[in-house]
């Protein structure tokens, strides 16, 4: 009598193997030309003395620098762009953070940024850092104190 | 009946092909004709003598054709395991493909806020240009240990 072979259960790593490359075909390659911009929303006050561990290593820089008792690390995003490609950030107070990298050599990033509450231009600049560098903007009033972004690109 | 069809008739019969009515006229016929007799009496004794034979021969060849079982039966199980060690690894391949996608999309997959903590490697920012339409902007720069700070003075509120 004739054994019916599995092919279901054959078919199973084929299926992975596809998914597999489908999961690395979709997921977005840091590349050369590609900046991940991490925005960090710090918000800085006199409430209390809590510092948030979520802020590593640059809380004891934020403690040197501001005059501030309590750091506590209101949202966090990142993203993946591409030279020219303009990612939105949403901050605290409806505020917008707009991001876009720019042309650059190297291990260099160079990141357009624009800060705004509703129509108002808050902030305009031109940014050039290392990949893995991080640069701070502080100063929009939130509750009782400061909003402190902490934006980084690699 | 002649010499020729008694003949014809002693073989079927040793063969087993000869009807029953036709027996009685062949042993009519053997009883009268001593030649197709002695025909007779020989072809009946071939058989057990070829029986006996194939007997010894078939002794003879008993441990080849054994070997030879035994290389079929070891071929057949041989096979049988192949086709097993295939389905089990059809079953549980599945298994570290999986794994290996799970650490990928743990890898890759873009978090929001419980990411790792924060860990520039580096604070050396060039500004090239800073504008606002509402506030007064200040560079603060504080050494290269520390961050440079761009900050906002907001002229309606500070």
């Amino acid at each position: 009598m004739p054994r019916v072979e599995p092919r279901g259960r054959a078919g199973a790593p084929a299926l992975s193997f596809f998914l597999l490359l489908l999961l690395l075909a979709a997921v977005p390659s840091e590349a050369a030309d590609t900046v991940a911009v991490d925005v960090g929303a710090v918000y800085a006050s006199n409430e209390g003395t809590s510092i948030d561990p979520a802020l590593g290593t640059i809380r004891e820089k934020l403690q040197s620098m501001f005059n501030y008792s309590s750091y506590r690390m209101l949202d966090r995003k990142r993203r993946s762009l591409s030279v020219g490609e303009t990612g939105e950030f949403e901050l605290p107070d409806r505020r917008t953070l707009q991001a876009t990298p720019l042309p650059a050599r190297g291990n260099k990033v160079r990141l357009s940024i624009r800060i705004s509450e509703g129509p108002r231009n808050l902030l305009t600049t031109t940014l050039g850092l290392r990949r893995g560098g991080m640069v701070l903007v502080g100063g929009p009033s939130h509750k009782a104190g400061v909003l402190i972004l902490l934006i980084s690109a690699e | 009946m002649d010499c020729g069809t008694a003949l014809g008739k002693i073989n079927a019969k040793a063969d087993g092909h000869l009807p029953r009515e036709e027996e009685a006229a062949l042993a009519g016929h053997l009883a009268g004709c001593s030649a197709c007799a002695a025909e007779d009496a020989a072809i009946s004794a071939a058989g057990p003598v070829l029986r006996a034979l194939t007997g010894i021969r078939a002794m003879e060849k008993a441990p080849a054709l054994d070997a030879m079982w035994t290389r079929v039966r070891a071929g057949i199980e041989e096979s049988r395991e192949t086709r097993r060690r295939s389905a089990w690894i059809a079953r549980w391949a599945w298994i570290p493909a999986i794994a290996a996608l799970a650490v990928l999309a743990l890898l890759f997959y873009p978090a929001g806020t419980d990411r790792s903590p924060f860990h520039p490697s580096s604070f050396d920012v060039a500004v090239e240009n800073v504008e606002s339409d509402v506030a007064t902007v200040a560079l603060v720069d504080k050494g290269e240990d520390l961050p440079r700070v761009i900050w906002i003075i907001e002229d309606a509120k500070s």
